[in-house]
């Protein structure tokens, strides 16, 4: 007979983990729509988050839920500041230009990572770690509550900044066609560096809300987040918010159902095998509009 | 063009007289070589054709993974496991070219990354056929005339050749029709479809060859690591280094690719002995900077100014 329980079991939790992949998905693909590029730091940037959190918790004894204040707005001025002062440099060259120079970044920030902290991963205790209740026998774990719970402030928040203010506004008509905005009175290097911060800053969440579950260290880490941010917002569909957010939730689900239910060493080969499959039938994403085919 | 190959003969003649430095520079030689050859593979078909791999170490883990499981467990000499290993480095680069060549932007980039991943989990958990996440070890190679494959000049001469086998192939499409539909197609599709390119199978192409030449390194990496783990053979970063050689050395240039290589290779051999931990840091730096300040890369920028020069003169 088929285990319902477990099944749901797997269910909440991809769920939950998914939700979390949205959060880091949703800037990667934020910084795609009005900058036109991947950035390759985007996974460096969550660990930053993560070790933020980290040191925070090991010097003042913080919750790091509670570092979320202060990672947020040190995120958005930080990637601002790279923004203004590196990649603005290059904004009108080719797009791949653009590309390589974020993984540039990315080297730069991994090994600093590394030269600070050593290579050894380092976590967050906290007392609720592994206390979790259940509904109707189907049990879920607080931290990854509390992580959902984040992501869904964090892009609740973003929603109303894209929809609701006069900046959401300019950024979303910079994302639609970066001239047009220009023309009518809209400053694209300013809106890029806001959003470029943004983009950060979601990371830098994600991050803090990753601590309890998983262990900071530098190095390749930042490069698995980046490839999964890909993944998420290849799945949805580039450049559109609401598509990221479902392809977390897919990724997720995806990940634990087929670790669960298939082969659990191919765990992060399952995200990457629906990545392929979904480009090869609806490359444009799930949820995202038609691209433009050769 | 023939001046191309005039000196690529005369670096071939001085390549081959550098193994009476000291053996202590061998190393140096064989990574530059390898990074020359890879580089100037992927060039083909990201310089050339303009479509951004990310992936290329799949095609040096292939590569790799076939000479030594062709020599421990089939039984088979390196040089029929390197044809293997081209043939399937091929195909799979068809399948995948087909897969991503017919959308734009960066999709094509990004499924590169994800190959590579999927490889490098195949390699680790399929432990009866790799040898799982320990790797493989080649311990008996033959010995062809006498030939000792595990001698450190014996690879040497092999990576010589290779790379100067795939800086003359550059050459020579180079001014071939070939050359100049991989250029249309990179510059301007629409353009080139108008006369009469079909973009996708020249991009398919450039792939197949990339993909093949690049295995062939691989193979020669295989012999001279002798020990092959998934983690360091199928990494990100061994793909992003080979991109990266030849976006600082020139992309679409004949010899972007070399020089690239010299430059990352000796600049990356001098932080990591003078530096230690902070090697991989500098080695961002470096690629950052020449990023910043020469978008087209040393040889792109140098040709520019040459150009430039020249026209300033006639006017």
């Amino acid at each position: 007979m088929f285990d319902y329980i477990s099944f749901f079991q797997n269910l909440s939790n991809g769920v939950l983990i998914g939700a979390v992949y949205a959060l880091i998905g949703v800037g990667l693909t934020l910084v795609f729509g009005v900058m036109r590029t991947i950035n390759f730091a985007h996974g460096d940037f969550v660990v930053i988050g993560m070790y933020f959190a980290v040191v925070l918790n090991s010097i003042l004894g913080w919750d790091p839920y509670i570092t979320l204040i202060f990672a947020i707005p040190l995120g958005f001025a930080t990637g601002a500041l790279i923004q203004k002062y590196i990649l603005a440099r290059i904004i009108d060259a080719q797009p791949e230009t653009m590309m390589l120079a974020t993984l540039g970044i990315s080297l730069v920030i991994a090994n600093l990572l590394l030269l600070i902290f050593g290579g050894e991963p380092q976590s967050v205790n906290v007392s609720y770690a592994s206390s979790t209740f259940e509904i109707v026998d189907v049990k879920i774990s607080i931290v990854l509550l509390l992580a959902g719970s984040i992501t869904l402030f964090v892009i609740g928040g973003l929603f109303l900044i894209l929809n609701k203010t006069e900046i959401g506004r300019a950024i979303r008509a910079t994302a639609e066609n970066r001239l047009g905005a220009e023309l009518v009175g809209v400053n694209t290097k300013k809106i890029q560096a806001i959003v470029f911060g943004m983009g950060m800053a979601l990371a830098m969440a994600a991050g803090v809300a990753l601590i309890p579950l998983l262990f900071a260290s530098p190095g390749t880490t930042g490069a698995t987040f980046t490839l999964k941010a890909f993944v998420v917002t290849v799945l949805g569909g580039l450049g559109n918010i609401g598509a990221a957010i479902a392809g977390g939730l897919l990724l997720g689900i995806v990940e634990i159902m087929g670790a669960s239910y298939l082969n659990s060493a191919y765990r992060d080969a399952y995200g990457l095998l629906a990545f392929l499959i979904v480009l090869l039938i609806k490359p444009e994403g799930l949820f995202g509009k038609t691209v433009k085919r050769v | 063009m023939n001046k191309h190959y005039i000196l690529l003969i005369g670096l071939f003649i001085l390549g081959a007289l550098y193994p009476i430095l000291p053996s202590a520079y061998i190393t140096v030689g064989v990574t530059v070589l390898l990074f020359t050859g890879w580089a100037s593979s992927w060039n083909l078909l990201g310089g050339w054709a303009g479509q951004l791999s990310l992936g290329h170490a799949s095609f040096v883990g292939l590569g790799a993974y076939f000479v030594a499981l062709g020599s421990t467990q089939f039984n088979l000499a390196p040089w029929w496991s390197v044809l293997l290993a081209m043939l399937f480095a091929s195909v799979l680069s068809l399948l995948w070219g087909k897969l991503t060549f017919s959308l734009r932007g960066p999709y094509f980039s990004l499924s590169t990354i994800a190959i590579a991943e999927i490889l490098r989990l195949v390699a680790i958990n399929e432990g009866w056929l790799t040898g799982g996440a320990t790797g493989v070890f080649i311990d008996t190679l033959p010995q062809p005339f006498g030939i000792d494959f595990f001698s450190k000049t014996t690879q040497y001469y092999l990576a010589l050749v290779y790379a100067a086998l795939t800086i003359a192939i550059t050459i020579f499409i180079a001014t071939r029709k070939f050359g100049f539909q991989m250029r249309a197609v990179r510059d301007n599709e629409e353009a080139a479809m108008a006369a009469g390119i079909n973009p996708t199978a020249i991009k398919l192409k450039a792939f197949a060859i990339s993909a093949a030449l690049t295995a062939v390194g691989g193979g020669i990496y295989g012999i001279f690591l002798s020990f092959i783990e998934p983690h360091l053979i199928f990494n990100l970063l061994l793909s992003i280094q080979i991109a990266l050689t030849v976006i600082i050395g020139g992309r679409g240039t004949i010899w972007g690719p070399a020089v690239g290589a010299v430059v990352l290779v000796v600049a990356g051999e001098f932080f990591r002995t003078t530096f230690a931990q902070a090697n991989l840091l500098l080695y961002g730096a470096l690629i950052l900077i020449v990023i910043l300040t020469m978008p087209k890369g040393i040889v792109g920028e140098y040709s520019h100014r040459l150009i430039r020069r020249k026209y300033a003169k006639n006017a």
